[in-house]
């Protein structure tokens, strides 16, 4: 089946409380007291709250960023993992290379060739889906609709939405792709900064309102 | 008929993303005319217009604004389903990006018929751009009064917060929805009649609204012009009344967003969009990936509007209309379907959780060229199990595309199954196989 699909993962072993050193930023912190006012209930603020340590841990959860969530929202350990495993954009599996490339293979991409883009991506790099390249700098994903249909086939890298502006049904839009794939990589080679930070931080701040700032 | 620019009249001035070019261009003149209406009033008119939830189920706008407690009793919340995930469908993004104001306006008005106190907008954390362009509406709305306290000097307070996501398609469902901003897994919550309408008990049981982002972007206008104006929008159809943004995509030389007027017919929206790229017109997926298949041959003349489509074999939906032309294997088509939905099941009921990847595993037997005599038989089978047996609207959504497609499709199943390769046996249809189906086809 798909590699999409995986059942019965094994978890990583949860820290020991005594073990846990809280490592977020005073940024973090007080990104995470401004939200507490926008909610009747402190429990809202878990998703935010896993946002903000997906970006402190740097671009993905291991069992200290999960359980540094619990320990700041007073809740337990399994609790917050039982949330985090459920949302896909969670880095809670593994951590991801510097950047995730992100490719959409649903209904519209599929049709305007995304298993051709994927293709290409994977010679490019030399990893299949779901694999990281040696050097850590490439994490190939395959994700479901990205809601961005129009441009398909498209991908998502951090916050960014990025298409090659051709499909497999444009004249030389094979060719097209090749090159796009080229530039692309290219281009997030010299990106330092982690993309799953990235996107992680503007999630975060799309949450606090100007006046707390 | 042509587009009709309702919502998207201004989508291309960047302007109008600030307030100023909003007001310039006459926003917030409907909530300022609603805050010195009765509340009743407010929810009379869209009563009037003949609004219908434009997230995929088309249930009368009013009726649930109606449906909040008029005597307060404890806190109102306005939610606002921005979490668009259906595959298709990438019309609410458009929205947030171009013409957030309009969101935020409707939300206010919402808040103001019904005596609101709180409102979210929950977006999917992959809409990063969208989510933004709302931050800065509302952060521009506080700064003018028309959020937070005492707003237009009624004496009213209104805050509107934005919450993400974290990557699930289930939490569109309006109670998985709910149960993800309140820090859970995003799975369901019973509901009525075995449970209260979310009018009555939603957000920490709260009497709540939730809307579609479109649905309260409609808002201003219903306020602004008047119900009676906006019903005579669509006036020729049964019971679909103002415009409908539809997101075009799949093999058009034009894909994009086209708002029209219910009552214009499938074959005009595929013109809007350019028309059918590289080749003829196979079949169309009018409303996301959740309803049914249309076969090319006829269907250029079925009418939009919420009857209407029904009458024709498919739905409105969300309005994710995805075009396909002759290279299409329908095969491999509902096999990424079925994919989807398996991907996307949350686990809670057997019914979807175990009818979902089986389903998967039969068409993905069939496009790796294995499929067995009665596969054709059991996957209807397997619809019926799911179907109104599930316990929310996900399994009915993943058993309609696969049952449909066996209808309308049956040679091509049929084909796949006992050749044990795809019967579009075209270089283009062949290119878009994932490699390791290549061989037959797919
Ligand atoms: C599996 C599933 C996913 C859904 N996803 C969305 C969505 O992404 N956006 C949306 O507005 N409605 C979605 N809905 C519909 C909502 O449950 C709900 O009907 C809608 O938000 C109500 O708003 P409306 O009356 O304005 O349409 C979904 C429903 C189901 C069953
Ligand atoms: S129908 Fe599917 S998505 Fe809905 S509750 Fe059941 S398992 Fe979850
Ligand atoms: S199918 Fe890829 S963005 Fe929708």
């Amino acid at each position: 089946m798909s590699e999409l699909i995986q059942i019965g993962a094994a978890r990583p072993k949860a820290p020991q409380p005594q073990d846990l050193t809280l490592r977020w930023s005073e940024r973090a912190v007080e990104e995470l007291e401004a939200l507490k006012g926008h909610y009747p209930d402190l429990k809202s603020l878990i998703l935010p709250a896993l946002w903000i340590s997906q970006r402190e841990y740097g671009g993905h959860l291991p069992p200290e960023g999960i359980a540094e969530v619990a320990a700041r929202l007073q809740r337990t350990y399994a609790e917050i993992e039982g949330v985090a495993t459920f949302y896909s954009m969670y880095n809670t599996a593994h951590a991801p290379g510097r950047h995730m490339i992100e490719v959409c293979t649903c209904l519209s991409c599929h049709m305007c060739g995304a298993y051709r883009l994927a293709d290409i991506l994977e010679e490019k790099l030399g990893v299949k889906m779901g694999e990281t390249t040696e050097d850590g700098v490439f994490t190939l994903h395959e994700v479901e609709c990205l809601d961005a249909c129009d441009r398909a086939p498209v991908i998502q890298v951090g916050p960014d939405y990025l298409d090659p502006q051709a499909t497999l049904q444009d004249e030389g839009g094979e060719a097209k792709m090749r090159a796009w794939v080229d530039r692309l990589i290219d281009d997030l080679r010299s990106r330092p900064e982690p993309s799953s930070v990235r996107l992680a931080d503007t999630v975060v701040q799309v949450h606090v309102r100007a006046t707390e700032r | 008929m042509a587009e009709y620019k309702l919502l998207l009249e201004h989508a291309d001035d960047p302007a109008y993303r600030t307030l100023a070019g909003y007001q310039a261009k006459g926003g917030y003149q409907a909530l300022r005319k609603a805050v010195g209406m009765d509340r009743q009033a407010v929810i009379d008119e869209v009563k009037k217009s003949g609004l219908r939830g434009r997230g995929g189920a088309g249930f009368p706008t009013w009726i649930k604004w109606n449906g909040i407690e008029k005597e307060k009793t404890a806190p109102h919340y306005i939610l606002c389903n921005a979490d668009e995930g259906e595959p298709g469908t990438f019309k609410d993004k458009q929205i947030m990006e171009t013409v957030p104001f309009l969101m935020v306006e409707g939300m206010t008005i919402a808040g103001w018929a019904t005596q609101g106190d709180h409102g979210y907008v929950y977006i999917r954390a992959e809409f990063c751009d969208a989510a933004k362009a709302v931050r800065q509406a509302i952060d521009e709305a506080y700064a003018a009064g028309l959020l937070g306290k005492d707003i237009l000097g009624t004496g009213w307070d209104f805050d509107l917060d934005i919450h993400l996501g974290a990557g699930s398609y289930e939490c569109g469902e309006e109670s998985a929805l709910m149960s993800s901003l309140m820090g859970e897994r995003g799975m369901p919550r019973l509901k009525f009649p075995h449970a209260p309408l979310p009018t009555v008990a939603g957000l920490w049981d709260r009497p709540t609204v939730i809307n579609n982002v479109e649905t309260y972007a409609c808002a201003p206008f219903i306020v602004e012009r008047g119900g009676d104006w906006y019903a005579t929008l669509g006036a020729s159809t049964k019971n679909s009344r103002g415009t409908k943004i539809f997101s075009v995509s799949g093999h058009l030389n034009r894909p994009g967003n086209y708002e029209i007027e219910f009552g214009t017919t499938l074959g005009e929206l595929i013109d809007l969009a350019g028309g059918v790229k590289g080749g003829a017109l196979k079949a169309c997926v009018p409303g996301g990936s959740s309803v049914q298949i249309l076969r090319g041959d006829g269907l250029r003349d079925a009418v939009i509007g919420y009857e209407e489509m029904w009458e024709a074999g498919s739905m409105v939906g969300s309005g994710g209309c995805m075009v396909l032309n002759e290279h299409t294997c329908i095969v491999s088509f509902i096999w990424r379907t079925a994919q989807f939905y398996a991907m996307e099941s949350c686990g809670k009921c057997t019914p979807c959780r175990e009818g979902t990847k089986w389903m998967l595993q039969i068409m993905e037997r069939i496009v790796r060229g294995n499929g067995q005599p009665g596969d054709m038989d059991l996957l209807m089978e397997i619809t019926k199990q799911i179907d109104g047996r599930s316990f929310c609207g996900l399994g009915d959504a993943a058993a309609w595309p696969v049952a449909a497609a066996l209808k309308v499709f049956p040679e091509e199943f049929e084909y796949f199954i006992k050749h044990g390769r795809s019967m579009i046996d075209t270089p283009q249809a062949r290119a878009l196989a994932p490699r390791w189906a290549q061989t037959v086809g797919v």
